[in-house]
């Protein structure tokens, strides 16, 4: 099974302290060496784009944003056998948040990518 | 934090467990003994993570009970008097920063592991299901289910695979040089069949069983990690990734097989084919001479690079098949590579390279033999002959998925 685990904070947030990254670091090493991890990237806010759809009307918003929002700073694609791995997985990563980034305040999503990563439905 | 479940232990359990029945076998020597501590361990953390919420560092938490017991084991042993000295020593000294560390830094022991559950002592099928217990950290049940075979035949296997270990006196030195390559190759070896038997199973009603397909690719991507200096590995690892790419576009959505020509290659997991891809070039930039796996990941490779069927590079699969035939007698790379061959060159090319090869209709191959000697035909325009070969090829098969795509075919001609 396939889970995505998206990371979502405030937009104004800035950098990252180093102790985070380097732990962020060694923890996606170790991931990725044992299979869990699959795909990661953090998401840049400068020259987001939001389209929305209201009320029959189109509308475009390009960032920068004035205010800051909540938005998607990151993601990663686990492979696990169970949807408790995948959690497990992304309560890592928040707990490396708190030990390693004093103040910082966000939500960490996990969703099951649907579909044909599963494998044949008669299997 | 309220529904930590038994699932979820378990879970994180997985995560750990290779690391730390490993850093237990270090300290033990003792594979039956160090499997045992980790497993009073799970169930410690069964009994007070529903309560208590998952520790921060589980790993560390799950190591520190476990040396406990394995110091309190010792102390009830007199006649280990000395192993209680040395264990009672580390763990008195060990702060729980320390421990962190220990479980952080074990990637040598979690490779001696893999070296010992795939050691030459121990048949290839005891290698698997040890490799899949102790280093992917499966239960009996799940090893079975993926092998066909019952819980019980599973737990022997296993068993009797620990005792095996234990006469022959197998240790957990870190073997050198070409000892070093030749146990490796072990290890490959024991992951490529567990892939295998995942993706084309011989016999049952299912045409793949995924998960042992994906715990096989879960392992190659550790041994990749724990021995990046080896070529030989990302090349193993390329392979899986390559071939699991198609994993769901090899059967419809009843069941029957698909031919990787006639494949949606929509439905192809184009994730996994840029992982093969970054594996295979890591493989190809070590600068080492190329073995078996990575010539084969090539090879997945070009069917991987080509958007339709009909770009296909047939000529350099033609080549790199040529490369493998060079390096060993294998009736499995000459059926193959005649197909490649049929399809760079022609079916006279193709039947040319064929019929040299020795078959027999008890050979393992014998189905794929007729399966590719039928499709050549076709191409040639020897309808009649072809359905014979296909026929042919359905009756020697074991795979119901396979022998029904093998009448089809026998049908048109």
């Amino acid at each position: 099974m396939r889970y995505m685990v998206m990371l979502t904070m405030r937009s104004d947030v800035g950098p990252p302290p180093p102790e985070l990254v380097e732990a962020m670091d060694v923890a996606m090493t170790e991931a990725v060496g044992s299979g869990l991890l699959i795909d990661a990237g953090g998401l840049m806010g400068e020259d987001a784009t939001t389209f929305t759809l209201r009320s029959g009307a189109l509308a475009r918003v390009d960032g920068p944003f004035a205010e800051a929002k909540e938005v998607v700073g990151g993601y990663s694609v686990l492979d696990v056998r169970s949807h408790e791995e995948a959690v497990e997985g992304a309560r890592r990563m928040m707990q490396i948040h708190l030990d390693h980034w004093p103040g910082w305040e966000g939500s960490c999503d996990v969703r099951r990518i649907s579909g044909r990563e599963e494998g044949p439905p008669t299997s | 934090m309220t529904t930590t479940t038994h699932e979820a232990v378990v879970a994180v359990w997985q995560l750990e467990s290779a690391r730390v029945v490993s850093g237990l076998l270090r300290i033990t020597r003792d594979l039956q003994l160090a499997e045992d501590l980790a497993q009073d361990a799970l169930v410690a953390a069964l009994e007070s993570w529903p309560d208590d919420g998952i520790p921060a560092n589980p790993g560390a938490w799950l190591m520190t009970v476990a040396k406990r017991r394995a110091i309190d084991t010792f102390r009830r042993a007199e006649r280990h008097r000395a192993h209680v000295e040395r264990i009672g020593h580390d763990l008195s000294e060990a702060s729980m920063d320390e421990l962190v560390d220990q479980v952080d830094h074990v990637e040598d022991d979690v490779l001696r592991l893999m070296f010992l559950t795939c050691h030459p002592a121990l048949t290839p099928e005891s290698r698997a299901a040890l490799t899949l217990r102790l280093v992917g950290g499966l239960t009996t049940e799940e090893i079975a289910r993926g092998f066909l075979v019952k819980d019980t035949a599973v737990g022997q296997r296993i068993s009797r695979a620990k005792r095996t270990l234990a006469e022959s006196g197998a240790t957990l030195e870190m073997p050198t040089g070409a000892e070093r390559t030749e146990r490796l190759d072990d290890v490959m070896a024991v992951i490529y069949l567990v892939f295998n038997e995942g993706y084309a199973a011989t016999a049952g009603t299912s045409w793949m069983r995924t998960d042992l397909c994906l715990e096989a690719l879960r392992l190659a991507r550790m041994l990749a990690a724990l021995a990046p200096g080896d070529a030989e590995v990302h090349g193993l690892q390329a392979l899986l990734e390559l071939q699991a790419s198609r994993l769901h576009a090899r059967t419809t959505s009843t069941g029957e097989a698909v031919l990787l020509e006639e494949q949606d290659r929509a439905r192809w997991d184009h994730l996994l084919i840029r992982r093969g891809l970054a594996a295979l070039a890591r493989a190809e930039g070590t600068g080492q001479p190329v073995g078996a796996y990575t010539v084969q990941a090539a090879i997945a490779a070009c069917h991987a690079r080509a958007r339709r069927a009909e770009d296909t590079d047939w000529v350099r699969i033609a080549a790199l098949y040529d490369l493998l035939s060079a390096a060993g007698d294998n009736p499995v790379v000459e059926v193959n590579r005649s197909a490649a061959h049929g399809r760079a060159f022609g079916p006279a090319a193709g039947l040319a390279v064929l019929d040299a090869v020795a078959h027999d209709a008890g050979a393992a191959y014998g189905h794929q033999w007729h399966a590719v000697r039928g499709d050549l035909l076709s191409r040639a325009g020897r309808g009649t002959e072809a359905s014979a070969e296909f026929r042919t090829a359905a009756s020697l098969t074991r795979n119901d998925a396979e022998r029904s795509l093998l009448l089809r075919r026998a049908e048109s001609g």
